[in-house]
């Protein structure tokens, strides 16, 4: 079930992952969602600051530098709020599968080694839609390292969180910024019931896991079967050479 | 001395100061009530009188004033999306441009803080205690003049000035086309829901149904005991 902030549930289920950089947390979301698409499930997919409206501002700022912990926090809060607001929640009233890849507990691990108060952070994001099931894929530090600093060629200034000045090297203040973020999730657990993958496990397994554990939600879900149009026409015997595109048209730009 | 302290449980990480030289100096008000005639008024009587004055107000960062100026057009963001902007907006501006006055001793002139905001989002469903949190970063300025005049002293400026305003007459919030209608029944709320923040932020109201220059005198007469303790240059 997810559930409005204020109790109401929703016919729609909200599926969402979260884990450090390199915990392999999009790849298993990734094979979730063309596992449900496969099964005739109507899939909305919505990821981490990519709202096109709040966009614009978080890459410049992030580029120029000017994001401050308190801004940073406040712009990836407008950014939840507005992929809440026009995408997760009309889609879960109408009943869809909806799937986050990063939610509220990435801005409450990473505000809260930015140093803001974690009871302010709980209750600026609480307008936010609580899930059917939350993953945590959960890595040892060094491994997640390995997988994400291999033939990586540098780190972006907010990614390494180089903005706390741990460390002058972007890798070493990389290391202490995701351990630190670690913590951070690790307390959350039990705190909002997150469910562990063991994501040092063959992926296979991983995706085998989750499966398991987002079957028993699919029964009353909204099905849709979503070829192209172009494919649909084609059944009916349409065709017509002025049918340009064989995508279903993009509802927000990039 | 500005005493540093914040309205709830917000925080700015990396700040940290007990008090700072300067002075947060707010003026707050409906549309049309002269914040700005004020905020003109002041700046350049305090700098007559030796003080270094620096100036802001909202929507104006340069992190998030483009993008809330494109997103106010487009009439897009939804609610809480737009409290965030705003939010982001403020905080912005507090690190950036308030905080960094008050720490070299200038007098900060601010038209609007956090309760228009605060006033305007209320007015349109938002909860009140969810603004209240997402707000108590701010810092509790030293005074907050709140500049009240009744709707028929506030229409005929309106009309003067620039007109009715799409946002400010609760076009997005109100039934139907008739601004003049709508702007009567939105600034009525407006009001009654700034008299409810004021007694909780401790707002000094100043009459502003009197002239510019009255109520100018006023606010300099009010001014006065909290500058004490400057050391203007003149």
């Amino acid at each position: 079930m997810a559930t409005l902030p204020d109790g109401t549930p929703l016919p729609g289920k909200l599926f969402i992952v979260e884990g450090i950089d390199g915990s392999g947390k999009s790849t298993q979301l990734d094979l979730l969602h063309k596992w449900l698409v496969s099964e005739g499930h109507l899939v909305v997919f919505t990821e981490w600051n990519s709202s096109p409206l709040v966009r614009r501002t978080t890459q410049r700022g992030k580029k120029e530098q000017l994001l401050t912990p308190l801004t940073f926090s406040l712009i990836h809060a407008a950014d939840l709020a507005d992929r809440m607001e026009r995408q997760v929640i009309p889609a879960l009233k109408a009943g869809a599968a909806v799937l986050a890849d990063r939610y509220i507990y990435t801005a409450f691990a990473r505000d809260g080694a930015r140093g803001l108060n974690p009871k302010w952070l709980r209750k600026l994001y609480s307008f936010a839609v609580r899930p059917t099931v939350a993953f945590y894929f959960q890595v040892p530090l060094e491994e997640a390292l390995r997988r994400i600093l291999v033939g990586r060629p540098a780190l972006k200034w907010y990614e390494a969180g180089m903005d706390l000045g741990l460390d002058p090297d972007p890798y070493e203040c990389f290391r202490l910024f995701q351990k630190r973020i670690l913590g951070q999730y690790n307390d959350m657990i039990e705190e909002f019931g997150l469910t562990v993958i063991d994501a040092t496990r063959p992926l296979i397994q991983q995706q085998q896991q989750v499966r398991a554990l987002v079957m028993p939600h699919l029964k009353e879900l909204m099905r849709a079967n979503l070829m192209p149009w172009r494919q649909v026409l084609a059944k009916e015997g349409l065709y017509g050479r002025y049918l340009q595109s064989d995508t279903v048209p993009r509802l927000v730009e990039q | 001395m500005t005493k540093i302290r914040y309205y709830g449980t917000g925080n700015i990480p990396g700040f940290e100061a007990n008090e700072l030289p300067g002075r947060l100096i707010v003026l707050e008000g409906t549309d049309g009530v002269g914040r700005s005639t004020q905020v003109a008024l002041l700046h350049e009587w305090l700098e007559a009188n030796g003080y270094a004055v620096a100036q802001t107000g909202l929507a104006r960062s340069s992190l998030v004033g483009p993008g809330l100026m494109r997103a106010k057009q487009g009439h897009t963001l939804g609610d809480t999306t737009l409290n965030l902007f705003y939010a982001t907006d403020f905080a912005d501006r507090l690190e950036k441009e308030i905080l960094p006055a008050l720490r070299a001793g200038f007098v900060c002139l601010t038209d609007r803080y956090i309760y228009s905001m605060i006033a305007r989002a209320v007015v349109r469903g938002v909860d009140y205690d969810w603004l209240k949190d997402l707000f108590s970063f701010a810092i509790v300025p030293d005074a907050v003049f709140y500049l009240e005049a009744d709707l028929e002293h506030l229409i005929p400026r309106v009309i003067a000035g620039e007109g009715f305003d799409y946002w400010e007459s609760g076009m997005d919030v109100l039934r139907g086309d008739d601004i003049f209608e709508n702007y009567r029944v939105y600034q009525t709320r407006l009001l009654a829901q700034f008299r409810q923040i004021g007694k909780e932020y401790k707002f000094i109201t100043v009459d502003a149904n009197r002239s510019a220059h009255e109520v100018f005198t006023d606010l300099r007469r009010r001014l006065k005991p909290i500058l004490r303790g400057m050391q203007p240059a003149v």
